[in-house]
């Protein structure tokens, strides 16, 4: 029992940092330019997807990868932002949500055209194995990620609190009209922000795709993972989104130890759903 | 003075559905003035301000800013211009140090390597030295005002419009906001045109003035021209304060 529910957090420790991560890339859209990107979770699957492609394609480990896809991805972000997101944002919200469903719909469809429906993995890591610790497994892909992730989201918090383009990005995340009119170009910065986003997507694709496949569908559970970290966290702190990643991750990996694992999404919704009712903001949302 | 005005705005209008905000109004502002832009209430003053400064697209008229059509133009590129502007309620970046609020308007001219030097002068001018670290929601209104207005002049503005920059501050604080105003001008050759409630401001400040009634101008003038205006007095105070004025 005890060994159990250790195992579990350690391995929802690792998760959560990785989950902190794709979060991650969702927060800043929604904080920043507040678009609700229903797609999230396919950007991630698309990400692993590319992953995957250029893993075959040079034989490269799935942790090397991001060096060609997340520069993919930063295209691929400020492409949808200028055809799709930028159109938008003057419009109701509704709107906003019907494109960014059919977004999310359209990469599930050319995922399946392109790659079918049967799940792809790269074979190779070289961060395969394990790390023995008394009783206790830890699998290096997973630590390795952990890790990746967390220096990651370290630097993106250096990259909004001390560059121009951070800066500017929370000035218009206060206040848009008042960025504005201080000479903040706010579709510079909005394309900025979701190509940000949209790469961030493609590193974790990558740590990810060292570990576990992806299919079509996979993009649901990523999607719906960081909706449940990103309310849990509440908007505006990056060390929030750790905590509530790692939350996250250690419920869903104790629901897996102790019950069924295929109910390992059932305690995230239940936190999901709790933390709407009771705390909208999230536990360390500044709004 | 050059002999062309640094800001011109002819004939502009703007609507809300059916309602005329701002119907016709032109107006000048020479390099180097402090010009008033007073009305009543609801008279369409911001607005104004909103579609000079790139908020809102006019429906008719043009702005002319350093002799270029700015009309529609998006509001970080008029401040690249040269001209920026604070609110009537103050918009700082409620998250933000009050050093990085200066330093995001700083930006508008200077990249990260030298705009260090630009934000600790502007701080030192603006007297936000003991705050500079403090984050900007945690500050009153009268400090707000000032953060707001040191926003705007490290963006090195060649104009700002400074919108009731003076409301809700007490006497000692306007004293000094006036003073700050006044060397800015004289020292820095900042042109102003300033919208103000506050008449010890206007009349205190303002070389010229003019007057803004339902969404039309009618009136300007020097302070004293317009403080003796039967229209303007009209305007704030009603017809029976003219008929009584001149019994």
């Amino acid at each position: 029992m005890f060994e159990t529910a250790t195992q579990g957090i350690i391995t929802g420790i690792l998760m959560g940092a990785i989950y902190a991560l794709i979060a991650l890339g969702l927060s800043i859209v929604f904080g920043i330019m507040n678009v609700t990107n229903f797609a999230h979770g396919d950007f991630v699957m698309l990400s692993m997807y590319l992953s995957f492609a250029v893993g075959s394609a040079l034989a490269w480990d799935a942790v090397a990868t991001p060096l060609i896809t997340a520069p993919l991805m930063f295209l691929f972000g400020i492409i949808t932002y200028y055809l799709l997101i930028d159109r938008t944002l003057r419009q109701m919200y509704v709107v906003q949500l019907a494109v960014t469903v059919g977004l999310q719909i359209l990469m599930r469809s050319a995922a399946l055209i392109i790659w079918q429906a049967q799940p792809r993995a790269l074979q190779y890591s070289f961060i395969q194995g394990n790390i023995q610790i008394g009783d206790f497994q830890i699998l290096t892909s997973r630590l390795f990620s952990a890790v990746v992730s967390l220096i990651f989201i370290a630097g993106m918090a250096y990259f909004m609190n001390k560059t121009w383009a951070g800066r500017a990005m929370r000035a218009a995340s206060d206040d848009l009209g008042a960025a504005s009119l201080m000479g903040v170009n706010y579709h510079k910065t909005y394309a900025l922000t979701f190509a940000i986003g949209s790469s961030i997507t493609a590193l974790a694709g990558g740590l990810v795709m060292s570990f576990q496949q992806t299919d079509p569908v996979g993009g649901i559970r990523f999607g719906l993972l960081s909706w449940a970290v990103l309310a849990l966290a509440g908007l505006g702190s990056l060390p929030g989104l750790i905590v509530a990643g790692i939350i996250v991750g250690v419920v869903e990996s104790l629901t897996v130890s102790f019950f069924d694992p295929r109910s390992r999404l059932l305690g995230v919704y239940a936190i999901f759903i709790l933390v709407l009712w009771l705390r909208p903001r999230g536990l360390f949302g500044r709004r | 003075m050059d002999a062309e005005p640094i800001l011109k705005v002819a004939d502009v209008t703007k609507k809300f559905g059916n309602l005329v905000a701002v119907n016709r109004a032109s107006l000048e502002v020479n390099r180097g003035e402090i010009v008033g832009l007073i009305g009543p209430n609801g008279a369409g003053k911001t607005t104004l301000f909103n579609a000079i400064s790139g908020l809102y697209r006019p429906e008719e008229g043009t702005v002319f800013f350093k002799g270029m059509n700015i009309t529609n133009w998006l509001p970080h590129k008029i401040c690249k211009l040269g001209m920026s502007r604070t609110f009537q309620v103050t918009r700082a970046f409620t998250h933000m140090t009050v050093e990085d609020t200066v330093r995001v308007g700083a930006y508008n001219r200077f990249n990260e390597k030298n705009v260090q030097d630009k934000v600790d002068q502007v701080i030192k001018v603006c007297e936000l030295v003991d705050i500079r670290k403090r984050v900007c929601e945690d500050l009153g209104l009268a400090s707000l005002r000032k953060v707001e207005l040191a926003r705007a002049l490290a963006t090195e503005p060649e104009m700002l419009l400074l919108d009731e920059a003076g409301a809700g501050l007490n006497a000692t604080e306007l004293a000094t906001f006036m003073d700050l105003i006044k060397k800015l001008n004289q020292e820095s050759q900042i042109t102003f045109c300033v919208v103000e409630h506050v008449m010890q401001m206007v009349m205190g400040l303002c070389q010229r003035i003019v007057v803004l009634d339902s969404g039309e101008i009618i009136a300007a003038g020097t302070p004293n021209e317009i403080s003796n205006n039967a229209r303007v007095i009209e305007a704030y105070l009603g017809k029976r304060a003219v008929h009584a004025r001149n019994q």
